[in-house]
């Protein structure tokens, strides 16, 4: 009795040890990679260079000064729209992939979604600027057809920024959708027909209820690669395109301003967090029923 | 006991064996600055390789910051980012002097240099390469902009770049009749100047077609026709000048702004000996022509113009009059928290 | 079956896969309020035939009427028939309440109605409760019942039930079979119902078709498909059997439309038995089936008037409660033979290895010539 609860609790024991040995590099990799540069983010934010101590002023100036908080807003809306409209871009390729296709041929567009990812993002935001400048593929094609009589500027809008952020962000969104549509068995949309659904109402009550989880994924990874990018609206924007991402990059590299920057990228975080959250709860989804 | 010091002269040796053959020169640069044919010169000579970081002012400060000094042996800030950066983060350390061979300078810019960069009875820079930024314009359809104000003209509405940075807001300044650098010492003044100038350029914001932030995207622009009249270096302007006669570098009537990019060493350089060598090296004139040809821009060696290429100079004199180099105007030290006040400005031009 | 309307009627229905022909030309009508079952293995065709009753798959040729239209043209959220699927799908989305009120939802009826209907439908299954709750806190069985529900929530003409029971476990198999039926009884819907387990279609159905290789080989009651199978392959498929193959020895016609002959089986025996056609040609091969439960069993030789009787020695018994049966191996030729065990007092000390009797009279074995199977099967 004795000897067997012993054994038990060793090994009870190894596997506790085991356990954490496999969660090491996991907590290594939060720990160094994500908690500590925060806590180093957090401390400059709050610390005054000139007075020594700690200060709020570097939150405060970003609620007083309206051009930050203008600039995070406009940052956060067109990110908002920009995964709104990966969505509805999305939604019908992912439908297709998941459901209408079958096999090779279902790998193949797979591919092609990915394709534009082996090339770096420099690459590919440079790649659109060939195509869309005044001097471009697209204005010289225009030209060439009779449909423009003089170049065609295309570059340096909000909508180009809309276009990249949306061209970079269309594989994050189509591997979650395809991923739960996936798992759609073709029997609940065949029962939806046979009960009488027609197209509009079995995408509404069913194939989209089926895939909230997969849209809400998507839409939080989306949502954050676009207002953390830093490339595409700094290359294709236009001349009233602040993005907040570059108030940050700008406040450390060319203002040295490191509380500053320090504060914003903390107020990111907060900020971006609490647009996720809020969109969570207005569509009733939790946080660990979309991620499980 | 024998045996510990067989052991210990061995790994000092294997150390020292090491060390001889990994010796490296890290030089924190700007892009033409240390051309690979230099390099290759410089390591067949000495025996020791250069590696290159190309950058810019804000981002060598930046780096230098971040690691308060280290990771680099040599760096090449402009004249005017020297003292004040030092005061605020102390990154740099003092040059010996001895070890320099000044007659290879310009005597009149070494002791402007070195009258720039002393802080505390130390001198911490030399000077390099030097040119100026004014305006690059296509004279085959704008050959009346002769000034920074004159980019605003209605008739080049959506054909006109520069970049929001602070020269352009210092040209402006100049353009407008104020005196910036004058102003340095009186932030208040310096703040309702930079209003002024940020006002000029939200309502110049319609001819412009697009801030360029990267060297070559304002070439682009000005090759591809894009757009007619840039606020950029002269280097560039006299690039464009070899593919398109009409296209040169113009000293705007309010002066062209001047800056000198010098050599600083880092607060925790690891190879001051190499550094040195580096700087001799490179002040030596058949060298120095090199890079000047190399970067686009003239370089502080005595007597390197007689090794430079013949187009090159007939460019720097076509854009350059002697009335315009007198009218250089050249960036004093920048005191702190300017830098502030012209972000600000900056972002606003941007935002609204 | 209170009226002799009739709800479907297929006419000629072939379907064809490329190179595969699924359903091949079959044809069939079912009368109003009936229990109309499909049997066949796996790969027969019958999920196909379903499957364009349901309106997912159309013919290649042929027609299909409900109520004497024809509804080809009929997209499937059109046509008045509903179907249970395989596995149920039951939207996980929705609450049992908005399961059922789906359909109802579709027909655009009143909320207050569409309550109503789904209360009563819920009290008819026997589930009064549940409508508030997750499909995932309902038992298999309760399930079912939803299922069920969902579409007679509807009133269709026809009820397509695609063997829902699959799923279940057998004890609850066994119950379900019975509800099933209680409720089509209750409900006086039609239902087709397809399966492989012949104990299913054999408990629930007024009408079986059995169907073969994209055929229907026939088409009867469970009684008739039981006790007068008219193909080889029906005999086989539906109940447990015996099963000989031979030669034609001799042939006698009988007073009853019965032919009775004689056949030499392949492993030697001499069996007296009869077929429903009375042209199979002496030296014809010819197969013998005879059920367990038709095989008298007697501990010593019977000199009674049965035609066949066999000596064997018990080589198994393989015991089931009421449902046990003997495997005894035939003295003359080595061959199995399962057998019924009797329910009586002499049997309960037999075990293996010892002697027994198996005797049957012609008119239970029946046989099929090979010819014979061919030509029901194209019928």
């Amino acid at each position: 009795m004795l000897v067997s609860s012993s054994t038990a609790s060793g090994s009870r024991s190894r596997i506790k040890l085991g356990m954490w040995l496999l969660l090491a590099p996991l907590c290594l990799w939060l720990l160094l990679l994500i908690i500590l540069p925060h806590i180093e983010l957090l401390s400059f934010s709050l610390s005054d260079p000139d007075e020594g101590g700690l200060t709020l002023s570097f939150y405060g100036e970003f609620f007083n000064e309206p051009l930050y908080w203008r600039t995070f807003l406009r940052t956060a809306i067109m990110s908002i729209l920009a995964t709104a409209l990966t969505l509805v871009i999305a939604f019908p390729v992912a439908f297709f992939i998941a459901k209408m296709i079958k096999g090779r041929s279902k790998g193949i567009l797979f591919a092609m979604c990915l394709i534009p990812f082996w090339v770096s993002e420099l690459v590919r935001t440079f790649g659109w600027m060939i195509l869309l400048r005044e001097s471009g593929v697209i204005s010289s094609g225009l030209q060439w057809l009779g449909l423009a009589d003089s170049g065609v500027e295309l570059l340096y809008t909000d909508a180009t920024i809309m276009l990249g952020l949306v061209y970079s962000a269309m594989l994050f969104m189509v591997v979650p959708l395809v991923s739960t549509l996936d798992s759609l068995d073709d029997s609940y949309i065949e029962a939806g027909y046979d009960l009488g659904g027609n197209n509009w109402n079995i995408m509404r009550e069913i194939i989209i209820p089926h895939a909230t989880p997969g849209i809400v994924s998507g839409c939080i990874i989306v949502f954050m690669l676009s207002l953390g990018n830093y490339l595409t609206p700094v290359l294709l924007g236009g001349k009233d395109s602040l993005w907040f991402t570059e108030q940050i990059y700008t406040q450390f590299i060319t203002r040295f301003n490191w509380e500053q920057g320090s504060a914003f990228g903390i107020l990111l975080l907060l900020l971006s967090s609490l647009i996720v959250w809020l969109g969570l709860k207005v569509t009733g989804q939790s946080f660990t029923k979309t991620m499980g | 006991m024998k045996k510990l010091t067989v052991l210990s002269a061995a790994i000092a040796l294997s150390l020292s064996v090491s060390a001889q053959a990994a010796e490296e020169l890290r030089l924190l640069t700007w892009g033409g600055y240390a051309p690979q044919e230099v390099v290759d010169l410089f390591e067949q000579e000495t025996g020791i390789k250069v590696k290159v970081t190309k950058s810019n002012n804000e981002e060598m400060i930046s780096k230098l910051k971040a690691t308060r000094g280290a990771g680099f042996d040599l760096a090449q800030p402009s004249q005017d980012r020297i003292t004040s950066a030092q005061k605020a983060h102390n990154i740099y350390k003092p040059l010996d002097l001895s070890k320099i061979d000044s007659s290879q300078f310009i005597q009149s810019m070494l002791a402007a240099t070195k009258d720039q960069s002393t802080l505390g009875g130390d001198v911490y820079a030399v000077p390099h390469v030097w040119g100026s930024s004014g305006l690059i314009v296509n004279k085959a359809d704008a050959a009346d902009i002769q000034d920074y104000t004159d980019l605003c003209k209605p008739a080049y509405a959506g054909k006109v770049t520069y970049r929001l940075k602070r020269p352009t807001l210092i040209g402006f300044a100049f353009a407008m009749g104020e005196d910036p650098f004058a102003a340095y010492a009186d932030k208040d003044k310096y703040q309702q100047i930079m209003e002024k100038v940020g006002q000029k350029l939200t309502d110049c914001k319609a001819n412009v077609k697009a801030y360029w932030s990267g060297g070559d995207a304002m070439l682009n622009l000005m090759r591809s026709g894009e757009t007619t009249a840039a606020m950029a270096w002269d280097a560039g302007g006299w690039k464009l000048n070899k593919d398109n006669a009409d296209i040169n570098f113009v000293a705007p009537k309010s002066g062209a702004l001047g800056w000198i990019d010098t050599f600083v060493l880092p607060r925790k350089t690891k190879n001051e000996e190499a550094a040195y060598k580096w700087i001799n090296f490179v002040m030596q004139p058949n060298i120095a022509a090199m890079i000047t040809e190399s970067a686009g821009n003239f370089t502080a060696s005595k007597g390197s113009d007689a090794y430079v290429d013949a187009k090159l100079k007939a460019q720097y004199q076509a854009s350059f009059s002697p009335a315009d180099i007198d009218n250089i105007k050249w960036y004093p030290p920048v005191p702190a928290g300017l830098e502030k006040i012209e972000g600000k400005i900056l972002d606003r031009v941007k935002a609204y | 079956m209170q009226t002799d309307a009739i709800d479907l009627a297929c006419e000629n229905i072939c379907k064809h896969f490329s190179e595969f022909t699924a359903v091949d030309n079959v044809s069939f009508t079912i009368p109003q309020g009936s229990f109309f079952s499909i049997l066949g293995p796996s790969g027969c065709g019958k999920t196909t035939l379903l499957r364009m009753l349901a309106g997912f798959e159309s013919p290649t040729s042929g027609d299909i009427l409900i109520k004497n239209k024809s509804v080809l043209d009929v997209p499937p959220n059109k046509r008045p028939i509903n179907m249970v699927f395989q596995h149920l799908a039951l939207f996980p989305t929705m609450n049992i309440e908005q399961n059922i009120g789906y359909g109802l939802r579709r027909q655009g009826v009143a909320k207050a109605e569409i309550a109503e209907r789904v209360a009563a439908v819920l009290k008819r299954v026997g589930l009064p409760d549940s409508g508030k709750k997750r499909v995932d806190q309902l038992s298999g069985g309760q399930r079912q019942r939803i299922a069920l529900a969902r579409c007679l929530v509807l009133n269709p003409t026809l009820l397509l039930l695609d063997e829902p029971l699959g799923a279940l476990d057998l004890k609850l198999r066994e119950q379900m079979k019975i509800e099933l039926k209680q409720l089509q009884k209750e409900f006086g819907t039609t239902f087709v119902y397809i399966t492989h387990d012949q104990s299913e279609a054999l408990v629930m159905s007024d009408q079986i078709a059995v169907m073969n290789q994209g055929k229907f080989e026939q088409v009867g009651t469970p009684h008739e498909l039981y006790y007068q199978p008219k193909t080889a392959f029906v005999a086989s498929f539906v109940g447990d059997t015996n099963r000989w193959s031979g030669v034609v020895k001799s042939s006698v016609n009988q007073e009853d439309h019965q032919t009775q002959y004689q056949v030499t089986t392949n492993d030697g025996l001499t069996l007296d038995c009869v077929s429903q056609s009375s042209d199979i040609p002496v030296s014809s091969n010819v197969d013998v089936f005879v059920r367990p439960e038709a095989i008298t069993v007697s501990l010593s030789a019977m000199d009674n008037c049965l035609e066949n009787q066999l000596e064997c020695q018990v080589e198994n018994i393989l015991f089931d409660g009421a449902k046990s049966q003997i495997i005894a191996i035939d003295k003359q030729s080595g061959g199995c033979i399962t057998a019924a065990m009797p329910q009586t007092a002499d049997f309960m000390g037999l075990k293996a290895g010892d002697a027994v009797y198996l005797s049957f009279s012609a008119k239970q074995a029946l046989s099929f010539s090979e010819k014979q199977g061919e030509m029901n099967a194209s019928l």
